[in-house]
């Protein structure tokens, strides 16, 4: 239990920033309440610190399939939520603030602060929650973790959608997100559950070593087969692919722009990292060239993954609202993603993986340069708004408000542009070195249709990335279209910065400074079981981790004794051991 | 090819843990990695880069002064220096010719691999890292780019003075980095990738610089000429590069020189698609440095500043096809086409151009045909394998080409952008104008070839005399030597006319030009007395008359207020930049009597990649100072007699030029040739048109191109057009149908969710496990 625990230094240090903002969050004094931004800030970072190891001091990593995604996975998380909490000031309590009149006008004051209608302390924490959750995904190593933490990360999501803006439709988003997201969790539980009944076990590694001793004796058995499949299509809502991507594009046009680029990362990160726990707990030594999943979960992979990139281009390309189309970008890009988990790690994955060849790496790759693009591109939905004549304020939505921004704001207009770019793939900016490992892995692993359909996706998506695009740069903005109110710069400036600083870092990281990134992203592929290929060939049933263990495997005997799968379960089931040797009586 | 690649595919999988290929490559590359000593050559493109960005950043923060020029000046000079540290720590043990190439890895660019290594052997990689690849060919290229680069680059400070209150003396300087920078990519990549990055570069930072003064429609033109012929000679090296990679599974310089050495035994036949890889090459080659048929692009590029002129169009961009093909020279040895074609294409260009460059009026343009005419020679005697005299040509002319080049920019400079010998005469007499006179004689004394006391007589000596040592590239040997007479004569044809004769000038137009005024308002304004000067070198010498009395002694007004110019003499910058590029071309004459193999020059080009001996020998062919020699010049020894015979046809060509040109001529429009031009009839007007060559690509491409891009037009308004209306609609029709599934009711997207997973359930668990 205490091995347990510190490996959550990163978690607990965000859990106690979260108890910190709930108090500071609810003072009276302005400069006060402010402060909950940079501790915040701060924990994140100490977070991040804590995630990458500390000073040496700290092993984070744990054992389960993908050992060091709990490091990494949660640097990550750490980095990018910085971002995401720049943009988060003015989304809540905005009337307590000061806010800036209009041209010649002086700032209206704020109104006097009532503690009881303050969102801003609970908003936080609920932010550091949900981050929180993300990160105990990443490094869960049972399937009841799993669960709990993927609830962490997505229920205070519900309600940030929900006071993100006082109007209507942040309530009926907030509703649906939270119904939609129950049936959704309700199915992955589902899953859980058969998983659990399938092979005995919640521990991913007594799982793993269940599904290896099944397949060598014969098959993985139905029950089994059928968890995994629910619990994929059920993390299909957090991920927003087909089938469950509907309350996508209600949910962010209804959320406010800085919780919508929240949604668009945390949920989505932490449905693939369970997604890629638990594929890679079922291993890629299945099929007829003995490098693909399990049968079912292949198929069923394989269709979501064509079927998410097509429906979310398809659809992106008939919308004006910005928020819509990065909506049904979000959609099309876990699509992508998903090429990466088909593909798997290639190769074995052990030590010899490469971040071209490993599709895992490719997905965890890809999750940071979309969630640095994705922020970009929402930073500036965030910080224009549109000043009505009464003083209200509203975000901007349509595409044709970008008209002309270059010129009239080039820092936002061109981090739109770049974002825009970037999104869509265009070397030589982060887009196109993100995608770039998902289609050689997918190449590497032989599935050439399937990278042809993401090449023709890519394409498509081109139709309305440059939308996003030429309109900050190309076109240019008709005095008389501001109909309903001027459009402006938001007050809240940091929203700006995040702005900037992803844009920087999709040049940037594109420009060389990817190097660290990409040799991250290749541990993170590596694999925690031994490798359990070829051809269901009987593999290394210690479940120790051997992350170079390549050699040993062809060397085993294929014969195993039946002896060995009763010492499997004796070996690695732990606290919350099934009934030992029960569980093939399920499968049979 | 399957069996390079079985071979390449072998080492993978013997390397057993399921390694990458790269892991393999890289083990043949730690052989030459393991010697260190060339990490300082990556700080030429560092410097460069930084020289580029800090002139951009001058640009930006509307910096007004020489600045960029000085740091410029500064980078570039360090980056020689560090060529310089980098090859006497080379050579220091073992002489030039014993430089062991070695590679300086910069950093991790392009690594993919993809397949199974360990299982099935398929696994292919592929890695092109921003690596030097350092050897001897290396740093001779080097020397000369880095150090010519300096040299111009202190000239163009001065030179380009007109515009240093605009953006454009920034921007200039910019983009003469960052040429440097794609230079040095291009000549010291370890791989093609990292070339062909660096043949792109300068490809851009040519068209950049032509179209310098883009207000100008002659210089958009140009930019735009240079750049489509470019592309189209691009293509080939592209698809060479390719074809190189799908056959030998590797585009790294150390890991293909085995496997092209693999074919040199002629044990087994050479593949098909290794004879065409070096003919895809040549196109390129020969559309960087513009050879029939691609020439044409290279004396329009005459419209950017002459400093680029010198500089890329002269000295260094325009070698980098040379440089190819040296690179390259053992897979060239095995095609039995790729030879012959450089050969062949090299020696018609070189006379092509030099008998266009006998008939033409502008002694910029001149220049520039002598230019394609001597990358000729280059491109011969590379052909007849002769790369030691083709890299010492190439260095060689480097120096006497910038220099022609640099002196014809100071008469340029001092007179109004004149440049028709037509209208200048005695200029050598004027006063201030004797250092220009005196290099300008160098220049053209190297370029004629006059006997013994230049550099440039030595280095196409020796290609001469192996065009006529191989029997069958005899007729190449006689069309270069008569080039060579041609040439004298027209390059004398220019000296004395222009520097020789009675004292005479017209000024060029540019003090008249409206054309390019706008952003040099004030210049001229607070000029006062030029009341007409537009173009860019009228203003910056109204310009500088207002600034006044700066380093020189005369009135710097250049026309008073009665409109009488004056000649502007160049200063110091200049004057230096033209005297130490004079010396350098005496100094390179000894060069060529140290070493074992035709000076130094030769050492270096016989410790690199483009061995001519192990080239000969792979071609099957004797070479020069290796073994008897297969041809004859008129039953003598070619390397023997050649001295004599191309010192005695410059002289002659000299000669003629005297008597045509300068002996008995009063007036500067007329000379006796003029007499002769009735007898030559419709030749000597057609030489004065480039034998119409930019017509003919008219009718024979543009036309018809422009008749197809209409009918092409039609087919894709029509057609093409309805079949992507077509495609386009298919997503369109697609979302608007599956748009009815987004209908914004919650039970109905709870029931498609539920159904979603039934459906997919169904699927799996029916069709998968039966």
């Amino acid at each position: 239990m205490i091995e347990k625990l510190q490996t959550l230094w990163p978690e607990i240090t965000l859990f106690i920033a979260a108890c910190a903002v709930m108090i500071v969050g609810l003072s009276g004094t302005r400069s006060i309440r402010a402060l909950c931004t940079p501790i915040c800030g701060l924990a994140l970072l100490i977070a991040t610190f804590l995630s990458l190891g500390g000073l040496g001091g700290v092993d984070i990593t744990v054992t389960g399939p993908l050992p060091v995604l709990a490091s990494y996975g949660k640097a990550m998380v750490g980095v990018i939520g910085v971002i995401l909490l720049l943009l988060i000031p003015g989304v809540v309590d905005r009337e307590f603030d000061a806010a800036p009149g209009g041209p010649g006008e002086a700032p209206q004051p704020p109104r006097a602060f009532e503690a009881i209608r303050s969102n801003t302390a609970e908003f936080h924490a609920f932010f550091l929650f949900s981050l929180m959750g993300l990160m105990l995904c990443a490094g869960a190593d049972d399937l009841i973790w799993l669960f709990l933490a993927l609830e962490l990360t997505s229920l205070p999501t519900y309600v940030m959608v929900t006071i993100s803006t006082a109007r209507n439709r942040s309530l009926e988003a907030g509703v649906k997100y939270f119904f939609l997201g129950a049936l959704g969790a309700a199915i992955f539980l589902y899953g859980f559950a058969l998983i659990y009944g399938g092979t005995g076990s919640t521990n991913l590694e007594a799982v793993h070593a269940s599904i290896v001793a099944q397949a060598d004796a014969g098959g993985i058995n139905s029950i089994t087969m059928a968890g995994f499949v629910m619990a994929i299509i059920g993390l299909c809502f957090k991920i927003a692919a087909v089938p469950m991507h509907f309350y996508t594009p209600d949910v962010y046009q209804g959320a406010a722009a800085p919780v919508a680029a929240f949604l668009a990362f945390v949920p989505k990160s932490a449905g693939f990292f369970a997604i890629m726990l638990l594929t890679a707990t079922l291993g890629w030594s299945f099929g007829a060239s003995g490098t693909e999943l399990p049968g079912p979960v292949h198929s069923a992979l394989y269709i979501i993954a064509v079927l998410t990139m097509t429906v979310g281009n398809v659809l992106a390309i008939l919308q004006n609202s910005i928020k819509r189309i990065l909506a049904y970008s979000s959609i099309a890009h876990s699509g992508y993603m998903l090429v990466g988990i088909i593909a798997g790690p290639g190769g074995g994955g052990g030590a010899d993986s490469t971040l071209s060849r490993n599709g895992l790496s490719a997905v965890w790759f890809y999750l940071v340069c979309y969630g640095v693009m994705n922020v970009g591109a929402f930073a500036v939905v965030a910080s224009l708004e549109r000043r009505r004549a009464d003083g209200t304020h509203d975000e901007i939505d349509s595409v044709a408000d970008l008209r002309g921004l270059c010129a009239s704001r080039p820092l936002l207009g061109w981090t739109m542009v770049i974002s825009a770019a970037g999104l869509l793939g265009l070397p030589p900016l982060l887009g196109f070195f993100g995608k770039l490992p998902l289609f050689t892995s997918g190449v590497g692993a032989g599935h050439y249709l399937l990278v042809i359909i993401l090449g023709i996706n890519s394409a498509i998506a081109a139709y309305y990335y440059l939308r996003l695009a030429a309109a900050p740069l190309l076109e240019s903005r008709d005095p008389a279209e501001s109909v309903g109110g001027e459009i402006v710069e938001s007050p809240y400036r940091l929203r700006t910065a995040a702005g900037l600083i992803s844009a920087v870092g999709v040049v940037a990281l594109a420009l060389g400074l990817g190097g660290p990134l990409g040799s991250a992203a290749t541990s993170v592929g590596q694999s925690g079981f031994a490798p359990s290929y070829v051809g269901r060939r009987a593999a290394d049933r210690s479940p120790a981790v051997i992350p170079a263990a390549a050699h040993t495997v062809d060397d085993e005997p294929r014969d195993v004794e039946p002896a060995a799968d009763g010492s499997v379960d004796g070996a690695t089931i732990e606290s919350d051991g099934g009934p030992p040797d029960a569980r093939f009586d399920h499968a049979r | 090819m399957l069996g390079t690649l079985a071979q390449h595919g072998t080492d993978t999988v013997g390397d057993g843990a399921a390694a990458a290929g790269a892991h393999v490559a890289h083990a043949a590359e730690s052989i030459a990695a393991a010697t260190p000593g060339a990490e300082l050559m990556l700080a030429v493109p560092a410097l460069t880069l930084l020289a580029a960005i800090l002139c951009g950043l001058c640009a930006a923060f509307r910096v007004r002064s020489k600045l960029p020029a000085w740091l410029s000046v500064g980078c570039l000079g360090a980056s020689f220096v560090c060529v310089l540290l980098t090859y006497l720590n080379l050579a220091g043990e073992h002489g030039a010719g014993g430089i062991v190439p070695r590679i300086a890895h910069g950093f991790e660019w392009l690594t993919f691999q993809w397949g199974r290594g360990g299982t099935g052997g398929e696994g292919r990689s592929f890695v092109a890292d921003f690596s030097l690849y350092v050897d001897s060919l290396t740093c001779l290229w080097m020397l000369f780019v880095t150090g010519l680069a300096t040299l111009i680059g202190l000239y163009a400070s001065e030179y380009m003075v007109g515009d240093v209150k605009t953006a454009g003396y920034s921007r200039f300087f910019a983009a003469f980095n960052l040429f440097v920078l794609s230079m040095s990519c291009l000549v010291m990549a370890d791989n093609l990738v990292l070339l062909y990055l660096g043949w792109e570069g300068v490809g851009l930072c040519s068209y950049l610089l032509i179209g310098y003064f883009y207000k100008k429609p002659s210089a958009v033109a140009a930019a735009k000429k240079a750049f489509i012929m470019n592309r189209i000679g691009d293509l080939g090296l592209s698809l060479g590069l390719m074809l190189t990679f799908v056959h030998f599974g590797t585009v790294q310089f150390n890991e293909l020189w085995p496997l092209i050495q693999s074919y040199a035994s002629g044990a087994t036949p050479t593949p098909f698609i290794v004879q065409l890889i070096p003919v895809l090459f040549t196109v390129g080659a020969f559309g960087k440095s513009a050879q029939i048929p691609l020439y044409v692009w290279l004396p329009d590029a005459m419209e950017g500043p002459t400093p680029v002129s010198a500089l890329i169009h002269a000295a260094t961009m325009v070698t980098a096809g040379v440089y190819l093909v040296a690179r390259f020279l053992p897979i060239y040895a095995l095609s039995e086409w790729a030879l012959p074609i450089v050969a062949w294409g090299g020696a018609l260009t070189a006379l092509l151009a030099a008998t266009i460059g006998m008939a033409q009026f502008d002694i910029k343009r001149i220049m520039a045909y002598s230019t394609v005419s001597q990358l000729g020679y280059m491109f011969a005697g590379l052909g007849v394998l002769g790369s030691v005299g083709a890299a010492s040509h190439v260095f060689t002319h480097a120096f006497f080409k910038a220099l022609l080049f640099l002196a014809c920019g100071a008469v340029m400079h001092g007179f109004a952008g004149q440049l028709d010998l037509r209208k200048l005469s005695g200029v050598q007499k004027m006063p201030g104008w004797r250092i220009v006179g005196l290099t300008m004689l160098v220049g053209c004394l190297n370029l004629a070839g006059f006997p013994l006391i230049t550099a440039g007589f030595w280095s196409k000596d020796m290609i001469l005399a192996d065009a006529f040592s191989h029997p069958q590239f005899r007729a190449i040997g006689w069309i270069l030597l008569i080039t060579a007479g041609l040439t004298a004569y027209y390059t004398f044809r220019v000296y004395f006319r222009v520097f020789m004769g009675p004292k005479y000038f017209e000024p060029g137009d540019e003090l008249h030009a409206a054309a390019h005024g706008d952003d040099h308002g004030e210049a001229h304004d607070a000029a006062g007395h030029v009341t007409h000067s537009a173009a860019p070198h009228g203003q910056h010498m109204a310009a500088e008359g207002a600034l006044a009395a700066k380093g020189h002694a005369h009135d710097h007004g250049h026309a008073d207020a009665h409109g009488v110019f004056h000649p502007h003499p160049p200063g110091w910058a200049i004057n230096l930049v033209l005297t130490i590029l004079a010396l350098a071309t005496f100094a390179a004459i000894p060069l060529f009597f140290i070493g074992d193999h035709h000076g130094w020059v030769g050492d270096l080009v016989h410790g690199s990649s483009s061995n001519p001996a192990s080239a000969a020998a792979a071609h099957e062919a004797a070479m020069h100072g290796h073994g008897p020699h297969g041809g004859s010049f008129l039953g003598m020894d070619p390397h023997a007699v050649m001295y004599y015979v191309s010192a005695v046809v410059g002289i002659i060509g000299i000669g003629i030029a005297f008597v045509l040109h300068l002996a008995g001529r009063t007036t500067p429009a007329t000379s006796r040739a003029d007499a002769l031009l009735p007898a030559l009839g419709p030749i000597a007007r057609a030489a004065q048109h480039k034998w119409y060559v930019d017509e003919l690509y008219g009718v024979l491409f543009v036309t018809p191109l422009r008749v197809l891009s209409h009918i092409f037009h039609l087919i894709d308004k029509l057609l093409v057009d309805g079949l992507v209306n077509l495609f386009g609609w298919l997503p369109r029709g697609i979302g608007s149908f599956v748009r009815r599934s987004q209908s914004g009711v919650l039970h109905d997207y709870g029931l498609r969710m539920a159904s979603g997973l039934a459906i997919i359930l169904l699927i799996v668990l029916l069709g998968v496990l039966r």
